[in-house]
């Protein structure tokens, strides 16, 4: 890929002076918090403003997780587990109904299949804040709040129509001709489903995969209303829990965030390659 | 594809439902059931549940009440509530400042990202930062650095001896709401840039090789040859955010919660306030039936412009 | 310290014992609930979490585990309380309670007269304990009183300069303020942002709508009248809420004081940045602490100022812990309950500068602070014993949180400079009514 107009050099600097400038201010928050993680909270209140860390320190973390004598432990790592149980169980069962759907959009024609896209979509659009209210009255009279079972069937529902969405266009995208060829051969329609069609979406699946996981795994709106005991809370109702506890715990707040951000991030770089790719080719046609 | 639409059905005289569930036309339904059942269930009737109670004086902590029909009383009281209205018009400038603002800011990074040669994946994987962030991170990540006393913000602005007197960014009203729209582009501006990016590596060389042996300068080329191409790519980022913009929902709860005095209220944490806080669950419903249309809207509103562009681009559907 | 020992052992035996037997009737029976989980909400924040260190021990005690489902500062805890209640999720045993908050609950809690027995209730300040009754029933076993006293840094006080110029401008000496006017002309004075301000307030919930009310009443005003009328729109309301604004206008607090609640101004006298701070007696050990405050060296503190009645509002409540009615073992949480608000814990709670519910501990703990060098403590304590004599606390009904929840958001509203205070007072009485009306008092 080489550049397509020859720059001249003060252009060439202008650019690269900007996209620094750009990364500059897209990563300096994120890492300013991680930094405060590990830092002592006197040195973050301190009048004036000390830059460069004068200790570092991972008490915060040992203060989360109840190792120091003056506070009481949170249940840090039962709020992971929940998270990651609920993120992987919705993000799967999410991703396996979502493909059957996005399977039927890509390859049948059908009554009302138009308007049952566009019905999917818009069911995607209702507010988590506007749903929060029915679903507690609703979670409550069944017996499901508080419990990762409900919390999963909400997460599904919000991962569907843009897993759904994703799907249907990998799948349009891969001839069709090669499954008929597989079927002509004596493949059964399943198994030439499994043999040719899955394998070349698989990158598609990866990174709508990826997108239902981040959604569930940072999800606030419906979580705080949902979960009310460590039996189902997630990571960032966790983190609101500590903020309402502790008003201005700067730093064990920060030691928080980056136990939220880092599964993320490093899932996120694992699949990096195919996110790309699902969000470049999937959503296009 | 010799048959008309549907190259595996085979013709079926189909009588009564089992043999239509039993036909290969029941495929698609049977392949969409699930996916529809769990909608139908978290979505619709929870929705027809909120639709009742925003005919009721729902009161969260009374139970009976969830009976009491009133009416259009609360739609009536929100007609005339002003503070509904400034949230609500609030929550429409929110939305369309930074779904433009994003998209702008996002087409220029993809822009400028595009030009650099070396090191570009590198660079998109720092570009995909902060969308994993969650919301509330982000949302205590600028109530942190925008703090009056202990921000990163002001720290630096008194440092260089800019400023004397700490700026109360979340508090004071412009300052307030111009904090959480900066917030949110930084949450967002990624999928825009993202997107647009891989739009830009599509782009087909020769139109432009041409346009160029044509005379056009570097405008010109953008204007008549890589804006047009890259505007579908534009419509599906605007529809996917669309999709998901409440998500500010979050990240302003965390920030300013709507406060203060309401000066950053938005649809969303009037909502929540009114139910939980107040516990006046029937308005809070209606509230949110008002939220939810602005939302289809939007969302409709790109969609269509998404169909009408893939239509011109000649793909599927 | 003899008599703490002796307690120890007491306790000791008991564990050892098993059952108490007739010859240890006058110390309560905590019982032993071995493989029992107790699910516990408590209020946290730097003041209270203390004596969850006791926890262990109570456990070590009974064979009991305790859960801690939930922490958080009271505002949140009641609205996760009043969630609890929609959702019929009561699946916790102690929650963490308040006398202001208390009312609102119903039937969410029972009475603990019932299940504590009388020579056990007799050992807690009885004044305290009426109040923690709600329509008869004793819902709460209380924690710790709190009422407001003012903190002051000496350092800035005994300042030649700042006695000199304060002289000039006022002609008077330079002396910690008697009167809410003086109070917000030395705040004003002091306030030298952003490094030094006069004081902070806590700026949301019901912490504005007290704070708004204390000045209130120590104008001569009030919340309601005796018919339950909302009359604090009053010319002495407007006067305690012009007290915020002047202050808000001239700088004299940080701006963001409007989002603070009790924390947050702890925090910032303890790092020196306040000259002032009308706050609970459970700061102190805190400030006093060298480890954790930048002041603990130069505190001063005295009586809270008084209004234009002559009097001071003396804005006071009790923190305290309850049983629900829908716990699965009552006994175990009674005893839990008892445990936290023991003469051992409530000498901890002293020990930090609360003021303790139990008669017993006023005598130990300022006993404690002789033996242990801590006179400023000692002396602080006996201002803050003065100060309870005038407590009062808000009106004990359901609605005043409902009323607390739309009277400071207008509160706010005139602070920040939306509305004039009369504007934001009457519309909050409007409301105010509503909420009275819906309730049947009006």
């Amino acid at each position: 890929m080489s550049a397509m107009t020859i720059e001249k050099p003060w252009q060439r600097w202008a650019i690269r002076i900007g996209v620094f400038l750009a990364m500059l201010v897209l990563t300096v928050p994120g890492l300013w918090v991680m930094l405060t993680a590990f830092r002592p909270n006197i040195e973050v209140l301190a009048r004036p403003a000390i830059w460069i860390p004068q200790n570092w320190t991972l008490d915060n973390f040992a203060r989360l997780f109840g190792l120091s004598a003056s506070q009481q432990g949170l249940p840090v790592a039962q709020y992971f587990i929940n998270s990651l149980v609920i993120s992987l169980t919705s993000t799967l069962v999410a991703i396996v109904i979502g493909m059957a759907g996005g399977y039927a959009f890509a390859r049948f024609s059908f009554r009302g299949k138009g308007p049952m896209f566009l019905a999917f979509m818009l069911s995607r659009t209702v507010p988590g804040v506007a749903l929060s209210l029915p679903l507690f009255m609703l979670w409550a009279r069944l017996g499901i709040i508080d419990t990762s079972f409900g919390l999963i069937l909400v997460y599904m529902a919000i991962n569907i129509p843009f897993t759904i969405w994703l799907t249907d266009g990998f799948f349009r995208q891969i001839p069709i001709d090669l499954s008929e060829a597989a079927q002509i051969d004596g493949c059964t329609r399943w198994q030439a489903f499994w043999k040719i069609e899955f394998p070349l979406a698989r990158s598609g699946l990866a990174s709508a995969a990826i997108f239902a996981f981040l959604t569930s795994w940072n999800e606030y709106a419906l979580a705080s209303q949902l979960t009310r005991t460590t039996a189902s809370k997630t990571m960032p109702v966790g983190l609101m829990d500590f903020t309402a506890q502790f008003t201005v715990d700067w730093t064990g707040m920060s030691a928080m965030a980056v136990l939220i951000i880092i599964p993320a991030l490093v899932l996120t770089f694992i699949v990096q390659k195919h996110l790309i790719a699902g969000l470049t080719f999937g959503g296009v046609k | 594809m010799t048959t008309t639409t549907e190259p595996y059905s085979r013709p079926t005289t189909s009588e009564g439902i089992t043999a239509f569930f039993r036909s290969q036309k029941a495929i698609p339904y049977l392949l969409l059931l699930p996916a529809i059942l769990v909608i139908l269930s978290v979505v619709l009737v929870p929705l027809l549940l909120s639709f009742w109670t925003s005919f009721t004086n729902y009161n969260l902590t009374k139970p009976d009440t969830l009976y009491n029909f009133i009416g259009l009383r609360n739609y009536q009281r929100l007609m005339g509530n002003a503070e509904f209205w400034w949230a609500f018009g609030r929550t429409f400038l929110f939305i369309t400042i930074a779904l433009n603002l994003e998209m702008l800011l996002g087409l220029g990074l993809a822009l400028l990202v595009n030009k650099i040669t070396w090191g570009q994946r590198t660079l998109r994987t720092i570009m995909m930062f902060p969308m994993m962030f969650s919301p509330i991170l982000v949302g205590f990540q600028f109530k942190y650095i925008f703090n009056d006393s202990i921000g990163l913000v002001n720290n630096a602005l008194f440092d260089l001896g800019l400023i004397s007197q700490p700026i109360p960014w979340l508090v004071d009203g412009t300052l307030a709401n111009f904090s959480i729209i900066f917030a949110e582009i930084w949450m967002s501006t990624s999928i825009f840039a993202i997107l647009l990016l891989a739009g830009l590596m599509a782009l087909p060389r020769e139109p432009i090789e041409a346009a160029k042996v044509d005379g056009c300068n570097s405008w010109q080329v953008f204007r008549h040859i890589t804006l047009p191409f890259l505007m579908p790519f534009v419509y599906i980022a605007m529809t996917i955010r669309s999709l998901d913009v409440a998500r500010a929902y979050d990240m302003v709860r965390i920030m300013t919660n709507g406060g203060p005095a309401g000066r950053t209220e938005l649809l969303w944490t009037l909502m929540t306030r009114t139910g939980y806080q107040n516990s006046q669950m029937g308005m809070a419903n209606a509230m949110g039936y008002v939220s939810i249309i602005l939302s289809i809207v939007f969302t409709f509103y790109f969609y269509r412009k998404l169909t009408a562009a893939r239509t011109f681009m000649g793909g599927a559907q | 310290m003899t008599s703490k020992i002796f307690a120890r052992a007491l306790l000791a035996s008991c564990a050892f014992a098993g059952v108490a037997g007739g010859a240890l009737a006058q110390e309560f029976d905590y019982g032993s609930f071995p493989d029992y989980t107790l699910r516990v909400k408590l209020i946290g924040g730097t003041q209270y979490e203390k004596l969850y260190t006791r926890i262990p021990e109570w456990e070590a005690l009974t064979g009991a585990k305790v859960e801690i489902v939930s922490s958080k500062n009271h505002f949140e805890l009641d609205r996760e309380i009043k969630q609890d209640i929609a959702a019929g999720q009561i699946n916790w045993c102690v929650g963490s309670n308040h006398t202001s908050f208390a009312p609102q609950y119903g039937s969410l809690y029972i009475d603990l007269a019932e299940h504590i027995p009388a020579e056990e209730l007799a050992k807690y300040v009885q004044g305290t304990l009426e109040a923690s009754r709600v329509d008869g029933r004793l819902v709460q076993l209380p924690r710790v009183t709190d009422v407001s006293n003012l903190y002051y840094r000496r350092d800035l006080y005994e300042d030649a300069a700042k006695q000199e110029a304060y002289k000039a401008e006022f002609g008077t000496d330079l002396a910690p303020p008697k009167t809410y006017d003086e109070f917000k002309q030395q705040v004003i004075f002091f306030a030298d942002p952003p490094n030094l301000y006069g004081t902070a307030f806590a700026g949301k919930d019901e912490g504005m709508s007290g704070r708004f009310m204390e000045i209130l009443r120590a104008n001569g005003g009030d919340m309601f009248d005796e018919n339950w009328n909302p009359i604090f729109n009053s010319p002495e309301g407007v006067a305690a809420l012009q007290w915020f604004v002047d202050i808000y206008e001239a700088g004299a607090v940080p701006a963001g004081t409007v989002n603070y609640t009790w924390d947050d101004i702890g925090q910032a006298f303890a790092a020196g940045q306040l000259a002032l701070d009308l706050d609970w007696p459970g700061f102190a050990g805190m400030y006093s602490d060298p480890a954790a405050s930048t002041v603990a060296e130069h505190l001063g503190f005295a009586v809270a100022p008084v209004g234009t009645s002559g009097k001071s509002g003396a804005w006071s409540g009790s923190h305290s812990f309850s049983v629900t009615e829908a716990c699965d073992n009552k006994e175990a949480a009674v005893s839990f309950a008892v445990f936290l608000t023991n003469d051992e814990s409530e000498l901890m709670e002293a020990q930090a500068g609360n003021l303790p519910t139990r008669t017993a501990t006023f005598d130990q703990a300022a006993q404690w602070f002789v033996e242990n060098d801590k006179p400023a403590l000692a002396e602080m304590f006996t201002v803050f014993q003065q100060s309870l004599a005038e407590a009062r606390t808000p009106p004990l009904v359901p609605e005043w949180i409902e009323v607390s929840n739309v009277l400071w958001p207008q509160l706010q509203a005139a602070i920040v400079g939306e509305k004039t205070a009369q504007e934001a007072l009457d519309q909050a009485a409007d409301e105010a009514r509503i909420i009275l009306e819906d309730a049947g008092r009006l």
